[in-house]
């Protein structure tokens, strides 16, 4: 009973990871139509700045959090206005735009922060001892964390009109324009909203694993299969694929050791198979 | 202007070319092949290959060498390839072993070289990869390379040996799987004691001294990791111990929560770790996070400072550590090789840097007695020396093997000492 329920805590601290890497995914892909293949190389330059902050200015966790996030909002603004110009013209180029990006930024990052990468510290490490069950404190903070995450980007979405804006851009940008919503500027913020968001997913993992330039394409991968699992284009889709990529990844590990991934994938193969348009079903966004 | 469908799959296509461009252009700039660093001061010469002059004071007789094949003229520098992982997770080990390799040769040159000639030192990165150290070794036979020093990795050194052994070049590797010696190579030579002996000794010390009863184990399968894993088994069975958990990871894994809560559960009072620096001190971390106060015991990984730095001084506190070489005060030698490193680099060395030190002085011996030549007589030159060095006495074996003994040290401080025993 331990051991499951160990598990699971800890499946559901890594699912929340993955469950904001494919929110950020979804809503850069929903308001935009881009997927942007950068995505988990964004979510590693998060981390890198926040162990930065972290480690080196010694700010408190949370704060080098948060400036990482903004810092990285930054990045992502960057590359939206040099991606930009392909958009109306050629979006598929934009697409690949983004695929160039992820090298660039690995590339970026070996050379400022080295190969070798660095090790951060949990800013709560101490384990939690509840009903006998060993717990790690921060798998919890990771959850609370990202549910708190979740539900600010619902709010956004849905009760705010710079949201209300962003998800009319998506459902026909033509008619957005013609009803006085500034494209370029929506994009921009979903842009940055999706960094934001895969900053926060980077540093919140940092401590779990180990920062390297080469943990954006692991997260990148699993936050991807979890927005398709959750039905690719809906972001409550995005939350439960995600949560469900992570007890899928926990339990797998838990049993098969060092075959662990084979058997996550291979799960998740079937799964798409059975249901390819996912768990929630996917709302797919139409760039004619 | 509408884009037709043939022109808009053109420029697909042009992008997608361009974009795997980039990507190899990125990935092969890793591979740098001679990358030039500058020389402090020292005559020996580091050049990149195929084409820039020797930079710092070499004397004229050795302009002439860069790119020539090798023609034994009397004044041509002796070409030796140092192949190693300086990028990636392993580049730490590559790093350590150049400056101990660069640190001799610098000495060696500044002395007169070997009979007059200069030793010239080239760095070729695997990047702790076999398939690259493939390459790698391929290239360093097609340019005239006698002798190589590295690689740091068990497994790259495996992945090179046939080519080695048929083009007739020794190397000596800091590496120390078992699996290397059973290859029966005559070319390959250990300039470490392998994982047999640190885990023979280990297993002594937890069982016998430390009195540990409860003993869980959890180790990578890559090359490293698996020869520690199954010296340490069999240096158990030898002792009548079984351990009480065995878990395998892989080299890559960051996450180690499902092993540890695992190991957890049987409530070891020691914990070995077969793994490299990094990934130790990662599960260190993670061990200590999860509630697990077992003794950290492993071999040489949790001897350095990145197992430390890692895993952070607190959760490191305590962990025991099998190696050859404990501190830098052990005796004159080590202290003066300390201060030499240091001169020259700004920084301590341990237990790597002076294992690849010890590996230079002696393929320097080497080149002495055949004066610069290299192939059959190189190796058998190699094999007699008897060495004292800076992690023990060296007498090769017929396997390859030198140094047939090691120590053990606690980390007290973030700092390795001597365990009284």
């Amino acid at each position: 009973m331990q051991l499951f329920m160990q598990t699971l805590v800890g499946g559901i601290g890594f699912g929340a990871v993955y469950a904001l890497v494919g929110m950020g995914f979804t809503i850069v892909y929903r308001t935009m139509g881009l997927v942007n293949f950068a995505h988990g190389q964004i979510a590693m330059i998060g981390a890198f700045l926040s162990a930065t902050f972290f480690l080196d200015t010694k700010l408190p966790f949370a704060v080098a959090a948060i400036m990482s996030m903004a810092a990285t909002a930054v990045v992502g603004l960057v590359i939206e206005g040099i991606l930009r110009p392909l958009e109306a013209r050629d979006f598929d180029l934009m697409l690949i735009g983004t695929l160039g990006f992820g090298v660039v930024l690995e590339a970026v990052a070996t050379r400022i922060w080295g190969a070798t990468g660095r090790a951060v510290p949990a800013p709560v490490d101490r384990p939690l001892q509840v009903f006998g069950i060993i717990i790690r404190t921060y798998d919890l903070v990771v959850i609370g964390v990202g549910a708190v995450a979740a539900v600010a980007v619902w709010v956004l979405l849905n009760r705010t009109k710079a949201g209300a804006a962003m998800q009319a851009v998506a459902m026909d940008r033509d008619a957005a324009t013609s009803v006085g919503i500034r494209v370029g500027r929506s994009n921009a913020m979903a842009f940055a909203l999706g960094a934001g968001l895969a900053a926060l997913a980077g540093t919140l993992a940092a401590p779990l694993l180990y920062v390297t330039p080469s943990l954006g394409s692991s997260l990148g991968i699993k936050g991807f299969c979890a927005a398709i699992l959750g039905g690719f284009g809906n972001i409550n889709g995005a939350v439960i694929g995600g949560l469900a990529f992570g007890i899928l990844d926990g339990f797998a590990a838990g049993h098969f050791q060092q075959y662990s991934d084979t058997v996550t994938f291979l799960v998740f193969a079937i799964a798409i198979m059975v249901r390819p348009t996912g768990i929630l079903g996917e709302l797919t966004v139409n760039r004619a | 202007m509408k884009v037709t469908t043939t022109s808009r799959q053109w420029q697909l296509a042009v992008a997608a070319c361009s974009v795997l461009v980039v990507i190899s252009g990125c990935s092969s700039s890793k591979k740098t092949t001679g990358s030039s660093t500058s020389s402090a001061g020292a005559a020996a010469g580091t050049t990149a290959a195929g084409s820039a002059p020797a930079s710092g004071s070499a004397p004229s007789s050795a302009a002439s060498a860069a790119g020539a094949s090798a023609t034994v003229s009397d004044t041509s520098p002796i070409k030796i390839a140092v192949i190693d992982a300086q990028s990636g997770q392993s580049s730490s080990l590559g790093k350590w072993e150049y400056d101990g390799v660069k640190l001799a040769v610098d000495q060696a040159n500044a002395a007169g070289g070997i009979n007059g000639r200069k030793v010239e030192l080239t760095v070729f990165d695997d990047q702790g990869d076999p398939t690259v150290s493939t390459n790698l070794a391929r290239k360093a036979v097609s340019d005239g390379f006698i002798a190589v020093l590295g690689p740091a990795e068990s497994a790259d050194a495996i992945a090179m040996s046939p080519i080695f052994q048929q083009a007739k070049i020794p190397y000596i590797t800091s590496g120390q799987s078992p699996a290397m010696p059973k290859l029966g190579d005559p070319y390959l030579f250990l300039n470490s004691p392998t994982s047999t002996t640190y885990d023979t000794t280990l297993a002594n010390y937890a069982v016998k001294t430390a009195n540990f009863t409860k003993i869980a184990m959890i180790s990578n399968n890559g090359a490293y990791g698996k020869g520690e894993h199954d010296a340490f088994t069999a240096a158990l069975k030898a002792l009548n111990v079984t351990p009480v958990a065995d878990q395998i990871v892989t080299p890559d894994q960051t996450d180690f929560s499902a092993a540890l809560t695992s190991i957890r559960q049987k409530n070891p009072d020691a914990l070995f770790i077969g793994a490299e620096e990094v990934e130790s001190g990662l599960i260190a971390k993670q061990a200590r996070g999860l509630g697990i106060k077992a003794t950290i015991i492993g071999a040489a990984p949790t001897s350095t400072p990145i197992f430390v730095q890692t895993a952070g001084t607190a959760n490191a506190e305590g962990a025991v550590s099998s190696t050859p070489y404990l501190t830098n005060d052990t005796n004159a030698q080590t202290k003066a090789f300390a201060a030499a490193y240091d001169a020259a680099y700004g920084s301590e060395p341990e237990l790597h840097g002076a294992k690849a030190y010890d590996g230079a002085e002696i393929m320097l011996q080497g080149l002495k007695t055949t004066n610069g030549a290299g192939g059959q007589a190189l190796d058998d030159a190699i094999r007699a020396v008897k060495y004292q060095g800076l992690v023990g006495n060296f007498a090769f074996d017929s396997t390859g093997v030198g140094v047939h003994e090691t120590q053990i040290g606690i980390i007290k401080n973030g700092v390795l000492t001597a365990a009284a025993s």
